[in-house]
Order: C-alpha cells, then structure tokens, then sequence
C-alpha cells in the first residue's frame, strides 16, 4: 500500500485523490446486452458490473410456485462473482451467504418499488456479473439494476440508487473532528467504518441500508446524510445515461 | 447492441483525467490493485506560499523551500529535527511514501513534524497533480520515476510559486525551491534542467551552526556507506541433532544456558563445564535466534576472536528504533547499527593492554530446547502506524519487559487499542529469514502502570501461579472448615502418636501483621542446669497428604510468594493462615523438634515427636523485643524468651566461628496507606535480635533434621545445598577491591571470605562495607535443594552457613521443600510410613528442579514488586540521595542507592548534551568525562544523585531516573 | 414447500386498523419489548432464551483445532443456526430458506464481524494450535423476534462461557479438566445485542419486536445491533418499504437504549447465576491470591 488512510488528515485528500465529498467517476451503459429484456453495463471506479433483465414473464415453476403473492409479479435476483474480479482468484460458491443476502437485498428493495401489481403470476428475473470488485458492490449492483430494469422497461415509482458513505474516524475513537466520506473504494471500505445507502429518487426516502462495521453512534448521522446526498448526485448522473440513451432511440426511429 | 468499447475523448470528464491503476506485488504473491486515478487533478490546492518570511540562507537571500527526496528523509531526520534549522520545507507525496515503506518510525516522525506549526513543514501531494504526475516510461525503474517525479514537482512548484507571488504584488521577493538529494545522477539531472537543487552536506555547510550539523550527517553517511557492504541475509542454519550429539560427545560442541547480558542486548553467555569461564556469545549472528534461557549447542571460536567482555552499555531500543515492524524482504540479520555499536567495543578491546584478559568465544550451532515462555511486555508505538486504523491487521514490536529478550513480531487487529496496555504474548517461531521472533497476542493485562496489570505482569514475569486453587483441591481440605478444632477427646485417631504439650509456654514471633505462622517457641530450664528448648512447627503435612489433588498443587507451586501489598499462597488459606497456622490461644497439630542444651549452647540431645500445642502469644519483633527489654515482666514466658536470646547469641557466635557467611542484599520495606495500600514511604529493614533469635533456632531445627533424615534416607533425603564459588567469581571483585582501596579478598575458604569481608572497611565511609557484601554476595552460587542420592556427601555442605548438612523444615506452611522434609521426618520417626513416591529418587529429583525454580522466581517476583512499589512512592517527587557506583563500563555506570535500595544506569549521553566524550581507565575502573561536561567517576566512588520518576515519552511508561549531581 | 399460514384478511384490516390507532393487538407500546427471559444451564455456555412465545437456547462448545491456514493468528469461531420444524411448521430440515441465510449472515455481521469475541486470544499456537468456538442457536419455539433473541441468547452463552485452561510447553500443549485448573472465560471485547424494527403505512408507523403475526404484515424491517458503549455495530435494512432518513436514525436511537437496558438486565442474571454457582463463598476460599 503506498499510503494508508490516516494520511487523509495532511491534505484532506483520500487515497486517490478525491476530497471527502467526490464519487469516483460512474460509467454506464444500457442496452449493452442484444438478447436480454433490459441490461446495464456500469463502472464506479475500479467496480464494474453488467445487469441483465429478462421478464417479466410467466413463472416458470407454474402453479402457485414462483410468483409468491399470485397478484403480484416476482423479483429473483442471481449475483454471479466472476473469479478474478478481486485481489485474491476465488470462486464464491452457488450458498454464499454473503451473495445471497445481497440477492434478497436487492430482491426486496425492488419488490417495493416496482410496479409489481402489473404483472400477475409472472417473474422478473435480474442477473447480475461482477467483473470487479473495488469498493461499494451493492451500491454499484443497485444502481445497475435500475438501468437494466429501465431498460426492460418495466415501471417503478422512481429509481432506486445507492452509494456509500463512511468516516475517517474509527469505531473506538469519538473524535469530533472526524470527516464523513463519500463512495468508498476498495482500501478503504477494509480500513473505515462505512454502510450502503439506497434511496428512492432524489428524496429523502431510504429503501436499502446497511452497515457492517462498527462506529460511534455520533459519526451516523453524517455518514447517512452524505450518503443520501451521494444518492442524489448519482440519480442524476443515471438520468442522463437514461436520457441519453432515449435521444439515441428517438434518433434512429425518427432518422 | 452497442459497443462496449469508448474512447476517452467521447466522455466529457475524461478531457483531464489520466486513469492509472498501481499494480503490486504483495509479499505473499498476490496481486493487488490500488486506486483509481488522480480524480480531480485541477481541484487540488496546496499551500504555495508557506511562510511570508522564509527562511534563507547565504546562498538563497530570497528565502527557499527545501524539497527533500527520500533517502534524505531516511539518512539524517534528525537534522529535520532541529530547532536552529529546517523550516519551510514541502514534503513530496512521493517521498512520503516511499519513507513509509522504507521505515515506518521515520514516517511517524515526519508526520509529527508536519503537525508542527514552527516547523511549517507541509505536504504536498504531487501525485494526484495533474502537472506534476509523472508517468513511469518503459524500462525505468521505481527509483527513477520518483526521482523524475521529485524533480518534476520541483520545477512545477518553482514557476507556480513565481505566478503566486507576482499575482499577489505585495512584496516582489520570491523565495526559491531548492531540492535536496544525495544522489549523484539525479542532482546532475536536476541542474540539467536549472533547478536549484544541492546535497544535503552542501546546504548544511552552509547554515549557521553547520559545523555541529555536519556532525549529524557524518554518522548517517557511514552507515549509506556501509549499507553496501556484504550483509547476511539468513540466520545460519542449526545443526541436525545427530550432528550435535557427536561433536558434543567429541567435545568440539558443547551444550549450556544461554543468557544475555542485562546491560548488552548483543552479548550472550553459556556456561559450559568444560571452560572456567563463560563462553560469549557476542552478535546477532552468532547467537543465532537463541533466546535467554534456551538450552543450546555451541561451537568454541579460534582463539583469535577471542574477547574481553564488553564494557559497553548496549541497549536494542536505543539502536534499532527506525525499523518497520513488518517484515521487509531480505531483512539483514544484524542492522547496520549494531555491526558499528560492536565494532567500537572490539576497537576498545583490541586497544588494551594483556589486562583485558581476552574470553573465549563462541557461536550457537543448535537448540536443544526452546525455553520459550509467555512474554509480558507493551507495543512499541512508533512501530504502529500512528492512524487509528480500524480493523486492519498490521505488524508491531512488543518490547519484552525483561530487557534480555528481544523484541517479538507480533500480528494484531487491536494494535490501537493494545496501545499504552500490558499485553502479554507467547514466540510463535523464529525462522532464519526474520531478524526477530514472531509471536501473538494472548491477551491484555490492563493500562500500564496500573497496579493491578503491573503486579499481573510481574507474577507472570516469574511465572507465579495465581490463579485460584482448582475445585478438586476443595475435596481435599477437612470438611468442618473454619470449624476444625483439635479434637478433645485423646483418643481421636488425630492424637495418635501424638505428644500432649499443650502446657508449655509456647510463643510465636513473626514480622507484623503475619498471619501463616509457621513456627513457635519454647525454653525451660532443666532441673540439671541445662536447657529444655523446643520448636514447633505447623503440622502441614497432617492436612496435605501426599499425591492428591491439594499436593500436587502444591507441589506445582512449590512455594508462597510475597508481594509487598500480596501473598499468593501455595496451600489455601484455609490451611495457610487457619488450620495449620500456630495461631495464638488455641490447640494447633505440630512437629516439634526438642533439644537439650547447654547453658553454653552445647547440644546435648534432640528428639523429634508430633504434637499439640497451644501458643501462648503471637509476637511481632518488636513487640518479643519490647518484652525482653522490659526488666519489670518476670514471667516465665518472659524468662523463656530470654533464655532463648541468649542462647542464639551463643549459637550465632559458635556459627560465625565455623565460618558462616554475612552476606547482605538490599532491603528496603515500603510503608504503605492501610486503606489504599498506595505507597506512602520507603524504609530501609532494621533487624532486631529477635530476629536472629529465630533465625538461629530454625536453622538449628533445619541442621537437626537434616541430619535425621538423611541418616533414615541416606538415598532420598530431601536436603539443601549451597556450593562453594569457584575462585575465579570473585577474580573480578578481588581485583577491585585490590585496586581502588589495596584490599585483599581471600577466597580459599567461607571462613577466610567472611573474616576479609569483615576487614573490608572505610573508616569514612560505614556503608563502604554493606557495598562489597551486596556485590560478593553476587559472586555467589545460589543455594539449592536437591535429592541426597544425586550427591557425594561432601558435596551436601552449605558454605553461607558452614554447616555439612541443611534442609528447609521450618516453613512448611509457604515451602514445599519444608512439607517434603516433615514427610521423611515423620516416617524416620516411624509415625508414619513413607509415601512410595519420597522413595524415588527420580522423581525426588523432578520435585527439587521445580521448587529450585519457583523458589528463585518468587525471591525475584518479591524484589520486582518491592522495585515497583519504591517507584510509586517516589512518584512524581525529585530526590536527592547519596548512591555509590557498582560498576563502571566505558558509556555509563551503574549507581546503587541504599536508601531506597536501588540501582539505576547513567550514560553519558544522560550527562549532558551532547553527549560528553568519555575516556575509560578499564584498568583502574575511572571513566573521565570531558567536552560538554567534566565529571571523573570511579568505582566505589560516593556520588550524589537526583532521583525523579520520568514518563518515558516513547513508550508512556514510568521509569526511576538517575541523575549525577554536582 | 410448507409454508407459515397468511394471515387472513380481516386479522390484516383488524391489526393494522389498531395499529393506525397506536394499539398494538398483545397491549404493548410501539417501542416495548416482550418479557425477557434468561436461563442458564447447569453446564458453562448454555443460555435460554424466551422472548414473548419465541425461545431460542444457545449452546458454546470449545476444542482444540488446526487454524486456517490465512488466519494463522487467530482462533476459530463460528455460528450455526438451526430452525427444526418443532419451532414453526413453516421450517423444514435440511433445506436452507432465506430467512435462516439472513438470520445467520445478521448473527454473523452482528456477533462474529463486530470482533465481539476477541479471535486473536484463542490461538494457542500460531499456525499450528487454537480454539475452535462454536456456538450452536436452536430454535424451539417461533413468534417474532428471531435475531434479537438468537442474538442475546449467543451472547448471554459466550458470557456464560469458560473454556478449559491450556498450557504451552514447546511444540506440547496441555488442556486442563475443569477440575484440574479453574476454566477461563472468553475475552469478550464488547457486547452487541439487536433490536428489530418493523415498518408499517409506508414507513410512518414503526414498530419494535414484533410478533410473527405483524411480522407477516409488515412492509419491511430493519435490524440494528449496537452495544452498551454506544456503538453501532451493524444495520441491515434489506430492502423494503422506503422509509423516512430521519426515521431511521429515530431508530438507532432507541435501539441504543434499548440495548443499554438489555444488557444491564442480562449481566444482572449472570451475576445471579454465579452467585449460584459459587457454593457457598467456597471461590473465595480457593484464591490464591490474598491481602498481606
């Protein structure tokens, strides 16, 4: 490691570079896949994801299987961890309970907000490839699936996008002079206290957070609202991806 | 379907963004990614303009700012240090890191100096500057790309600075930036492209004071020198045992202790039998990962590498305090500076007349067996990195409390919590390629210097055992408890063989407040002029029976410790300070020994019996002392206690005549609050002639039945022996003495030791005497129990006490030793038969080995304790005593201080600073001082001392300060 | 695949009615627990748990293992849960649902990851030598509240816990009966307990320790752990309805001193129980250790 994070407090520069409130640069793309229903492709840094969506469609363990409530539609969510998308190759089995609790994560904050009363009996099946991992995965895999399922076209009261927020300060320590930090990378997230927050929209309203390591019940209320204004900054970065892509559609239907 | 491929000029950000991704390889082999990119590369603000009056010098009227490379950190941040000069000085991100790699102390350092608001010592992070990133070309190296980097940031800084100043318009001065490196290629490379660039020797010559500068630099530069020196890599490998076995067999190997000097961490000992004297061990390389205490296999050096002993103080935190805790990759075994700290010390040796009596030395080939312990000890904080970083597991030192040790590796994810705390740690392994031992956390004794982690660390230090009795030892005590009584009724199986003696005027006399008594006492005149005299000691081993649960945790034990404020028992208290305890006013079970004597303390006969007794009074010496003074108490316990006075006085006498050693050690009581028990004062012990009236009684119970057992057991009796020292461990004290004052010391016999340590006076000096027994008693072996199958008989002989034979019989309640002995006694009474077990001589023999340690351990733990105690009561108070010097070495010597019993180091460098030269006479024990500050110091010399209690800045421990006065 | 019965209809209308009236349907207050009850075993390391209906026993075992070859310094400990089909129809053996993954990663986050037992003091010797904790969680009787109560019944255990003295002689190790050598009890860094959340109307009514009943007709749920220094150690708000910021730090906030009180009740019942243990003062007559 060249520097650690304690160096932070010399310039109030993080590890690469950025002050405490700058995201890394998120790259995305949607309808990168031909074949899927709706797919994404999306950078934050170093962390790269595809998302494909297929559905919604007929459950296919027909009968009262599938679709749980038979009013409403089915979120399945698969992560799939390619093997070098980390430091160390390592193949994450199909029971990790880590993946999985990401996929039920995931599952749930969007059974919330998608229309899902639309779709009767029927499933909507969202695949996630991680190709890299450096910091902030579920945030990275939220803001993903937003797209492919815009993408998809599937209706949802308003996007649900994610970052992370962490502090400078560790779990033992109450320094007040502690500074809040905006989308973790890789080294950091192993060093500072940090959680996930996902939002619907630009509002205040939270569907998804969590947090993994231990702080001082001080530092969270600074980590959430950097978080929630994280948030922000990315639900407009994704609307321009959206919108972008909608000129380019109008474009060659009306070209 | 759209490409996933995109160029960096389609996307509006990518304009001033250069993404790199740092690859590197990790010491296990992983590849790791780092970081992303410089973000934002025009945000970045750095302080341009650090001062509004630089400093300048001759050559830079205008004021400059220092830009230092790497290596200039590394060589000399002890001239960044300084107060005279410095200042201004922008620290590249580059060279930031890399010092962190390079020595993570030295990152600490600077990192403190930034915090620093005088210094005005910034950093600048060149790095995630657009202009000032430099990419690293093909087929350059690490070190050449910062180099480029360095000097990148210079010459962008400079032209930055001029803008700033010229915007400003408010003063037309601009300060120049002046880059500082020692190396050649990149200096030229810099003036190449007309930077102002110099060698950290060129620019120092040109401040102030450069003379004293240039003095710091100088030793820095011998060791860059050095550093290109071969260097070994590995520890040599250890011989395979049947490789040892042979040579040890042949005599070319032999086998010994290993023990480190306490004032040179670089010098080991190994007493073989085969040489008189010790063979030294001296070098990292040479020991060769032995640690103190392990038992180990060494091969004998030619004699041309023989050595005198050091007469250096060598400390490892002083000398070793930049290095990483984390393993580097091709560590040397020795650092540069312990190399040149040991080539002064042969420098001075080879300079020396024949007097310096060359050692034969050695190396350690192998280990035989590790002796390894639990180590307690605090982290060296500057080996930890100073953020508080949360769950990242990281590498720091732990410094043993016991200096000999060296300092452990140790992996931890608390390393901040662990911080200022008493931690206790085990030595995992050693292998060749690391300089230390690697080790883990076991777990934390508290905050130190807290009285409860200190006395924790120390019981642990001495490996006491004082976690509380198992529950199986519950079954073994007697079930009416605080309750039992000796029965009333005679006929009780307890009375069997037993004598009623319960109408004596038995009494005890112990220090105050004692509450284990062991032993009491009786005399009555005979009806024929002689002497009934009796002493009774507490039946133990009626209540510990031998093999159960309760015996062998006490035979673990071995022994009862005493703390200053603690006693951790070897029986529980119940038995301890209840039942077996001769406690006043009630019938008590007792082994008596019973003598006839002489009005002239002539033994006529002894016998032995168990019985009851019933002590009359339980007195303190003083109170025994007060009560024989007293001419008005005419009662026959009075009249007894007389008696036995004056008949010790009569065996002391007959004693010392045999030869029996005085020896003496520094005692001091510490008088402690009742209810706090925070130390309050320190006294040094007076002795009473109570207190020799039971000392002589109980060695002559001791010597009494020593002698019965071993003629019932001649094969097993459990005895106690003090060797006579070979002569050549008091050579050095003789020729001290032989020296400085024109004493003589024979040493033919313990008679002629104690009559030339009698005729060891100074008519103006009394303490002068007391000095030289405290330092011949250190010549001494120490006494030891053993098994009297495993010796000649001559060999049984005790020289302090110039008797034939001895035991330990007296205190069975806190000596296992003394419960033993009341087994054999009992069975060579035929009271009762003897356990199978106290017939084996081999196991015997395991018994003596564990109860010769414990009893060593606990003697130190209870002087540790007495230490730490005399530290608390001089807290935060600054003294000043007399002390005289016990040994003198050629950077410091050692001061002992009989008021509070203690001995302390002053180096020279404690003197004054900077430190003053030193010149040592090794020949007449003088060590001149001069420069700085004069002082002629000599062995036995009375010097005034300051004693205060410093906080040690590093480390946040308390420490005694010795200071030279006048 | 069986499945826990839906509430019908009208129970839904019923309780949310009364919750939109702030009644809950047992009587209690939106931020109460149910009665908490704590038992220990007769042997170290076994606490039961009853909150409400759900009572959950945790057992702590200890032997000596190899540990991981990457963790060369630190002990083993984990954490098994088991939901057997005693305690809800719904729970089946041999089958991981999802609601035992999340249960178990929650314990895991909360208990494991928050270094709650200090890894590094059960190695024995590096690389070769440690303890392997286990701590086993049944579940026997269901309602609600599944991670709160699995949680202090773990820690309630670990507390509970001594684990038989070794000694290290060389490469030798020596393990102690309990009656050979006093055991020694885990080195506990901090103690973290979870408070469940459950949110109803959108977020606006929120809900403490709910009963499977309003488990079941919640619109989401969020766990925090914290202990009694005031640390957070974990927060899971896996989805669900989207909830009010503000709300939730209302949340830490209670959850905080819920935890407070938690855990000055369960150290209240492992004083209790050592007093029971110690057979009439005799611990004070096995020290050693005694006042000069």
């Amino acid at each position: 490691m060249p520097l650690d994070t304690s160096t932070y407090a010399l310039a109030l520069l993080r590890l690469d570079g950025r002050r405490w409130n700058e995201l890394r640069r998120i790259h995305a793309q949607i309808s990168t896949q031909a074949a899927a229903d709706g797919s994404s492709y999306l950078e934050t840094g170093n962390t790269k994801v595809i998302c494909t969506v297929a559905g919604p469609a007929e459950s296919r363990r027909g009968g009262g299987g599938g679709g749980a409530e038979g009013n409403n539609a089915s979120v399945q969510v698969e992560i799939g961890i390619a093997g070098f998308s980390g430091v160390e190759r390592k193949r994450r089995g199909r029971g990790d309970k880590r993946t999985s609790e990401m996929q039920s994560t995931i599952a749930n904050a969007f059974t919330s907000t998608l229309f899902t009363h639309l779709y009767p009996h029927s499933t909507i099946s969202i695949n996630l490839h991680i190709l890299s991992q450096d910091g902030s995965l579920l945030a990275a895999c939220l803001n993903a699936a937003t797209l492919a399922l815009i993408d998809a076209g599937i209706p949802m009261s308003d996007y649900i996008v994610a970052c992370t927020a962490g502090s400078t300060s560790t779990y033992s320590s109450n320094d007040e002079s502690a500074d809040p930090l905006l989308d973790l990378n890789g080294t950091e997230e192993l060093e500072l206290p940090f959680l996930t927050v996902g939002t619907l929209g630009a509002g205040e309203k939270v569907s998804v957070l969590v947090m993994e390591t231990r702080v001082q019940v001080g530092r969270l209320e600074g980590m959430l609202a950097v978080g929630v204004d994280g948030c922000k900054q990315v639900r407009e970065i994704l609307d321009q991806v959206v919108r972008r892509q909608g000129t380019r559609m109008l474009e060659s239907v009306v070209g | 379907m759209t490409s996933l491929k995109r160029s960096l000029a389609t996307d509006p950000h990518a304009s001033n963004i250069s993404s790199k991704v740092f690859v590197r390889s990790t010491k296990s082999g992983k590849v790791q990614k780092i970081g992303d990119a410089p973000a934002d590369a025009n945000g970045v603000v750095s302080p341009f303009v650090l001062s509004e009056r630089p400093a300048g010098t001759k050559a830079f009227p205008n004021g400059h700012y220092l830009m230092p490379d790497t290596n200039v950190f590394l060589n000399a941040m002890d001239l960044f240090e300084q107060n005279s000069a410095f200042y201004d000085v922008i620290i590249l991100q580059t060279a930031l890191e890399e010092l962190r790699n390079r020595s993570l102390p030295l990152y600490n350092r600077l990192i403190g100096l930034t915090k620093s608001e005088e210094k005005r010592f910034y950093v600048f992070f060149n790095e995630f500057r657009l202009e000032t990133y430099v990419t690293r070309e093909h087929g350059e190296t690490i070190n050449d790309r910062n180099d480029r980097a360095v000097r990148q940031a210079a010459k962008w800084y400079g032209e930055h600075l001029q803008q700033a100043v010229k915007a400003s318009s408010k003063s037309k001065v601009c300060p120049s930036i002046v880059m500082l490196s020692d190396d050649k290629e990149n200096l030229r490379k810099a003036k190449a492209g007309k930077l102002s660039a110099c060698s950290l020797k060129d620019y120092v010559s040109g401040l102030d004071d450069a003379n004293r500068l240039l003095d710091l630099i100088s030793a820095s530069r011998e060791g860059q020198e050095a550093r290109s020196g071969k260097v070994e890599l590995f520890y040599p490998e250890y011989c395979s045992l049947s490789k040892m076995m042979t040579g040890m067999k042949a005599g070319t190997l032999h086998q010994g202790i290993f023990n480190v000097s306490p004032y040179n961490y670089l010098e080991g000992s190994v007493h073989v039998p085969a040489f008189e004297k010790s063979l030294l061990i001296l070098g990292r390389d040479n020991s060769n990962r032995a640690v103190q205490g392990d038992v180990v296999v060494v091969e004998v050096l030619p004699k041309t590498q023989w050595k005198a002993p050091s007469t250096k103080i060598i400390e490892e935190e002083t000398l070793n305090k930049n290095e990483n805790a984390d393993a580097d990759e091709g560590e040397a075994v020795m650092t540069e500076q312990e190399r040149r700290a040991l080539q002064d010390e042969v420098r001075k040796t080879q300079g020396k007349s024949i007097e310096g009596r060359p050692q034969p030395t050695a190396k350690v080939v192998g280990v035989i067996k590790r002796n390894w312990r639990q180590y307690v000890g605090h982290i060296d904080n500057k080996s930890s990195s100073i953020a508080k970083q949360g769950r990242k597991q990281q590498t720091v030192f732990l410094i043993p409390m016991d200096k000999r040790i060296p300092k452990i590796r140790v992996r931890t994810r608390q390393a901040d919590e662990l911080m200022s705390k008493r931690i206790l740690v085990t030595i995992d392994s050693w292998d060749q390629d690391s300089r230390y031992p690697v080790g883990h956390f076991v777990r934390s004794l508290g905050e130190l210097e807290t009285k409860g982690a200190e006395t924790e660390a120390l019981l642990l230090e001495y490996d006491v055992q004082y976690r509380p009795f198992p529950k199986a030892v519950l079954a073994c005590l007697p079930i009416e408890g605080h309750d039992w009584k000796v029965p009333a009724n005679t006929e009780d199986p307890g009375w069997r063989g037993r004598k009623d003696l319960r109408d004596l005027l038995v009494c005890s006399i112990d220090p105050v407040g004692c509450q284990d008594i062991d032993d009491a006492l009786h005399a009555r005149p005979l009806p024929n002029g002689n002497f009934e005299v009796g002493v009774h000691i507490a039946d133990v081993s009626h209540f510990v029976k031998p093999n159960n649960a309760m015996d062998a945790e006490a035979s673990m034990r071995g022994t009862t410790v005493y703390l200053v404020d603690k006693r951790i028992d070897m029986l529980p208290t119940l038995l301890g300070t209840d039942l077996c305890s001769l406690k006043p006013y009630v019938e008590r079970f007792a082994f008596s020994t019973i003598w006839e004597i002489t009005p002239n303390a002539e033994i006529v006969s002894a016998s032995f019996t168990k019985s009851v007794i019933r002590s009359r009074e339980a007195f303190s010496y003083e109170q025994a002392q007060l009560r024989i003074d007293d001419v008005a108490q005419k009662d026959p316990l009075t009249l007894g206690m007389r008696t036995l006075l004056a008949l010790s006085k009569k065996l002391r006498q007959k004693r010392m005549d045999a030869g029996a050693l005085n020896l003496a050690s520094p005692e001091v009581r510490v008088q402690t609050e009742s209810e706090t028990s925070d130390p309050v004062d320190v006294k040094t012990k007076e002795l009473l002639d109570t207190n020799s009236l039971v000392e002589e009684f109980m060695l002559l119970a001791n010597i009494s039945v020593a002698g019965k057992i071993y003629s019932a057991f001649p094969q097993t009796a459990l005895l106690r022996r003090h060797a006579a020292p070979p002569k050549t461990n008091f050579d050095e004290l003789a020729n001290q003495l032989k020296v400085k004052r024109g004493l003589d010391l024979h040493t033919e016999s313990s008679k002629a030791v104690a009559d030339s340590l009698d005729a060891c006076v100074d008519p103006h000096e009394p303490f002068f005497n007391t000095l030289v027994r405290i330092m011949a008693t250190r010549c001494m072996m120490s006494a030891e129990y053993f098994c009297s199958g495993t010796q000649a008989y001559p060999d049984f002989r005790h020289y302090g006490l110039a008797s034939p034979i001895y035991t330990h019989f007296t205190s069975p309640i806190r000596r296992y030793a003394d419960l033993v002995a009341h087994r054999q006694l009992a069975a060579a009474i035929d009271y009762e038969p003897l356990d199978a077990s106290l017939h084996s001589n081999s196991k015997l023999a395991g018994v003596c080995k564990n109860i010769n340690v414990r009893h060593r351990n606990a003697q130190l733990a209870g002087r540790a304790s007495i230490e730490y105690y005399v530290g608390q009561a001089l807290k935060g108070r600054v003294v000043d005593e007399e002390g005289f010097v016990m040994k003198v070495f050629s950077n410091g010597f050692v001061v002992f201080v009989p008021r509070f019993g203690i001995e302390g180091l002053i180096r020279l460098r404690d003197l004054a600073s900077p430190e003053p030269e030193g010149v040592f006479d090794a020949e007449k024990y003088v060590l001149r001082t001069e420069g700085s500050r004069e002082v002629r110091v000599e062995l036995f010399g009375k010097v005034r001392v300051r004693i205060s209690d410093v906080r040690e800045e590093s480390t946040g421990k308390r420490k005694i300060k010795l200071e030279l006065v006048g | 695949m069986p499945r826990e019965a839906e509430p019908s209809i009208n129970e839904r209308a019923f309780v949310l009615q009364a919750l939109r009236e702030n009644i809950r349907i047992d009587g209690r207050a939106f931020d109460a627990f149910r009665d908490l009850e704590l038992s220990f075993g007769d042997e170290f390391g076994i606490a039961d748990v009853k909150l409400g209906r759900t009572r959950v026993i945790a057992r702590i075992s200890a032997e000596v293992s190899e540990p991981f070859p990457d963790r060369k310094f630190d002990g083993i400990f984990t954490i098994t849960t088991e939901l057997s089909p005693m305690a809800s129809p719904a729970f089946e053996v041999g089958r991981q649902t999802d609601q035992e993954t999340i249960l178990s990663r929650l314990l895991e986050k909360a208990i494991r990851r928050s270094n709650a037992l200090d890894t590094e003091s059960l190695c024995i010797i590096a690389g070769k030598k440690c303890w392997n904790v286990r701590a086993d969680v049944h579940v026997l009787d269901y309602d609600g509240g599944l991670v709160d109560a699995s949680c202090i019944a773990v820690i309630a255990a670990l507390r509970h816990f001594r684990r038989p003295d070794v000694s290290i002689e060389g490469e030798g190790v020596t393990v102690y009966t309990l009656v050979e050598r006093v055991p020694v009890a885990l080195a506990m860094l901090h103690h973290p307990l979870c408070v469940t959340f459950s949110f109803f109307e959108g977020g606006e009514v929120v809900v403490l320790d709910a009963t499977l009943q309003e488990q079941q007709m919640s619109e989401g749920e969020m766990i925090i752990t914290a202990n009694r220094h005031g640390e957070i150690c974990q927060i899971a708000k896996l989805g669900g309805v989207p909830t009010d910021a503000l709300a939730l730090l209302r949340c830490v906030d209670v959850a905080v001193a819920k935890v407070r009180d938690m855990s000055k009740a369960i150290t209240g019942v492992l004083e209790m129980d050592a007093k029971e243990q110690d057979l009439g003062g005799m611990t004070a007559e096995l020290s050693a250790e005694n006042d000069r």
